[in-house]
Parts: C-alpha cells; sequence; structure tokens
C-alpha cells in the first residue's frame, strides 16, 4: 500500500535522507506530542504533512519530526488555540528571562565559563606550579569606544580566573571523599551533602573574611565577588591531589603520616603561592597610569604594608587552616585492625 | 571526615556574638573607650577621616548595632522558645 522507507531493523543505520511521499493521509490523529514552538517554521507544516504508517516509533527518516496532526489541525480554532499556546510559552519564557536576570547575572557567568581545553590542562599545571611563571596580570582589553575596558575572557587569558575548574574540583572533591568514606566501610547516604555543606561553608566563611578585610582596610574591589570565590575555589585542586595521592600511597589510612604531610604542604604552598600572585593585582590596587576609575589617591606607607600583610595572612595561613579541615580522613579501621592484629 | 561540624553550634555562636555587640552601652562604654562614633564637628570643615581601621571597624560596629537590633528581637525569641521546649 506504502512504500516502506526501511528495510533495517530499528537499531540500524541512516535511512534515505529524502521525505517520505505520503500515500495515505491518516484521518485518526496520532497523539504524539507536538513539536517544541519553533516560531516559522511552523506555519507551513501543520496541514500538508500526513505520517507514513510505520510500525511504531520509526520517526527518524522522516528528518524533522513534525506532529501529525493530519486533519486535527484544520481546524481554524484548533489552529488559535495552537498559537496562543505559543505566545503564552514565548511570553512565559521571557517572564523568567528578566526575572533570572535580575537575581543571577547570566552573561557574566557565562564569561566564566568560557574555557577551552590548554587553558584548562595549562591552569591546572599553574595551579600546582606556580613558581617559573612570569607575568601574572589580567589582560585587558578596551572596548571600542575606549572608555571601559574589560578583561579577556579565561579562554584567551591564562591568568584570568575561571569557574570550570572550581566547580569542577568542588564536585570531585565531594565524590572522591565520599568514595574514600566508602572503601574503608564508612558510607552512609548523608554523607555526600554533609561534605557539600562543609566546603561550601568553609568556601562563604573565606569569602565573607576576605570581603571583611578589604573592609576594614578600604581596599577598593573593582574585580567581582565571582573572581573570589574562584579564586577560593582553585584549592579544590590541590586537596583532591592531596586526598588521591595520600590515601594511595598510605593504603586507607587516612592522610596523616609522612607522606600525606609531605604532598599536603607542597600542595598548599604551591596554591599559597598562586594566590599571593594572582589576588596581589586585587588586594593591592597598583598605580598604573590606565585605571579607568582614575581614583589616583596616595596610599600611605604605613596602609601599603597592612595591606601586604593581610594578602599573606589570607594567601597563607586562612587557605592553611581551611585545606586542613578540608583533608582530614579517618582511618580505615579495618586496614587499622589487620595491621595491629599482625 | 570532620566528625561532623556542628552547624547548630555554629549557630548559636554566631547569635551569641552578635548579641554581644548589640548590648555594648554607646555613652558608657564605648564613649569611654573612645570607639563612639563622633558626627562630624561643623566647626572643623575639614574631612572625617574614615579610612583607618579603626574609624571603619567603628563604622561596622555602629552599623552592626543599627541594622541588627530589630532582627535580633525576633531571632532570640525564637531561639529562646525553641530552648525551652526543646531543652
Amino acid at each position: 500500500m506504502h512504500r516502506s522507507a526501511y528495510n533495517n531493523p530499528p537499531p540500524a543505520h541512516s535511512p534515505p535522507l529524502h521525505h517520505p511521499v505520503p500515500q495515505h493521509v491518516s484521518t485518526v490523529p496520532q497523539l504524539r506530542s507536538p513539536p517544541p514552538p519553533v516560531p516559522q517554521s511552523q506555519q507551513q507544516s501543520p496541514n500538508s504533512y500526513g505520517y507514513p504508517q510505520q510500525g511504531g516509533g520509526q520517526q527518524a527518516g522522516s528528518g524533522y519530526a513534525h506532529a501529525p496532526f493530519g486533519g486535527f489541525m484544520n481546524d481554524p480554532t484548533a489552529q488559535m488555540g495552537f498559537q496562543m499556546g505559543k505566545t503564552a510559552v514565548a511570553a512565559g519564557q521571557e517572564y523568567i528571562d528578566q526575572n533570572l536576570n535580575r537575581y543571577l547575572n547570566v552573561s557574566a557567568l557565562k564569561h566564566y565559563f568560557n574555557v577551552s581545553n590548554s587553558y584548562v590542562a595549562s591552569k591546572l599545571f599553574l595551579v600546582f606550579f606556580p613558581w617559573r611563571h612570569r607575568p601574572w596580570s589580567r589582560q585587558q582589553r578596551l572596548s571600542p569606544n575606549g572608555q571601559d575596558g574589560y578583561f579577556l575572557p579565561p579562554r584567551e587569558d591564562i591568568n584570568s580566573p575561571d569557574m570550570y575548574i572550581p566547580v569542577m574540583a568542588f564536585v570531585t572533591y565531594i565524590l572522591l571523599s565520599t568514595l574514600l568514606a566508602g572503601l574503608r566501610g564508612a558510607f552512609h547516604p548523608e554523607l555526600l551533602g554533609l561534605t557539600a555543606t562543609t566546603a561550601f561553608a568553609v568556601v562563604i566563611f573565606e569569602i565573607l573574611g576576605l570581603k571583611l578585610g578589604t573592609y576594614l582596610l578600604s581596599i577598593s574591589n573593582e574585580s567581582q565577588l565571582l573572581d573570589l570565590v574562584a579564586y577560593s575555589g582553585y584549592k579544590f585542586v590541590g586537596i583532591i591531589v592531596t586526598l588521591v595521592v595520600a590515601e594511595t600511597i598510605n593504603a586507607g589510612q587516612g592522610t596523616g603520616g609522612l607522606v600525606g604531610w609531605c604532598i599536603f604542604l607542597y600542595a598548599f604552598n604551591a596554591n599559597a603561592f598562586f594566590l599571593l600572585r594572582s589576588l596581589k593585582y586585587v588586594l593591592l590596587p597598583d598605580t598604573s597610569p590606565n585605571t579607568a576609575s582614575g581614583a589616583s589617591y596616595t596610599i600611605a606607607r604605613s596602609q601599603r604594608n597592612r595591606r601586604t600583610q593581610f594578602l599573606f595572612f589570607y594567601s597563607y595561613i586562612v587557605q592553611f587552616a581551611f585545606m586542613w579541615i578540608l583533608t582530614r580522613q579517618e582511618a580505615s579501621p579495618t586496614v587499622a585492625g589487620k595491621a595491629k592484629a599482625a | 571526615m570532620l566528625f561532623i561540624p556542628n552547624f547548630g553550634g555554629l549557630f548559636q555562636v554566631a547569635i551569641l556574638l552578635v548579641n554581644a555587640i548589640a548590648v555594648l552601652s554607646e555613652d558608657r562604654f564605648l564613649a569611654r573607650i573612645g570607639w563612639s562614633n563622633v558626627p562630624t564637628d561643623p566647626g572643623f570643615g575639614g574631612i572625617q577621616e574614615t579610612t583607618s581601621v579603626k574609624a571603619r571597624t567603628i563604622n561596622l560596629i555602629t552599623s552592626v548595632r543599627t541594622l541588627m537590633r530589630i532582627p535580633l528581637i525576633f531571632i532570640n525569641t525564637v531561639v529562646i522558645i525553641y530552648e525551652l521546649v526543646l531543652g
């Protein structure tokens, strides 16, 4: 009766790409869900497509799967109802966009996730080995009117902080910590939420402390809050490496011991130096001539010293405390028991 | 892990500290040690120095007191009822 377009069983390769010629227009409306409201192409399609009667759901061959309304869409009131539905969905989408943009700066977030593979690899290497990296300042580019410069995205500037690595490292840390707990037999499902809350609280405390410090020292912070969150998230990379190396070498006896402490101290030093160099441009405003704000106030010598001390305190002491908190793991009870019995 | 961080305890410590800041007496204590928020002297004619650490901490304390007076009443009531009911 009608040409069968497929000679292969269902999980097979691509059927021919031309649209099947409708041989038999169905009068029974096939109840498939309508396609997502595509504004332009929907006008022409609904009346002219019948659907070849295949057995089941093989709509892959028909290219773009237009809904088989058949005789249903010929009704003008149904068409009008469909139009109204489409308008309502568009209006709802716009409402969501407007309100979401008020609470969450989506375009700014997109800037932080604009990364490339080479950036991620070099940044991870930089977090581990920051000692030989030479220029630490973020590059700017002036917008065409020459007034406000904006920072280059992470894809083009290795010194630009991103949110991809911190978010990934955060999630990896939670999963890894829970995995290690499971390997020593102490897993329960609340551990996931507990670890997540703890790590979250650490980040929040750190940002609060940093904000308090910048307020007290009257450091005018031009960079955004997300930059600071990103810088705070880079320590999870070091924490993950510490956990992995220490637990494999210690065979599950926790992150104490010589190896654990050595790798922890190295990761801590690398992270602290990385932060020291990166945050120098954030916390210690330099006297470069092309600051767009034009606020060229003289900073007293003592105040500059205090800011340097604050930066050092934040990079080293605060990070040490938080990294130590996050790398604490218990010793495995079974391994310790076996070692004691042997 | 972290041996179950006590977030309830953390909350209690925070509330205690904020209460401590709020009950400091302005004229009996803060003025005595020179930490009160002096308004600008009109005869001075100059800029009030607000950039030192001490001035900013005084400013912070004053603003915390002003802002948290009323919410603290509610939070303290809630905590009191919680402690009475649940021991």
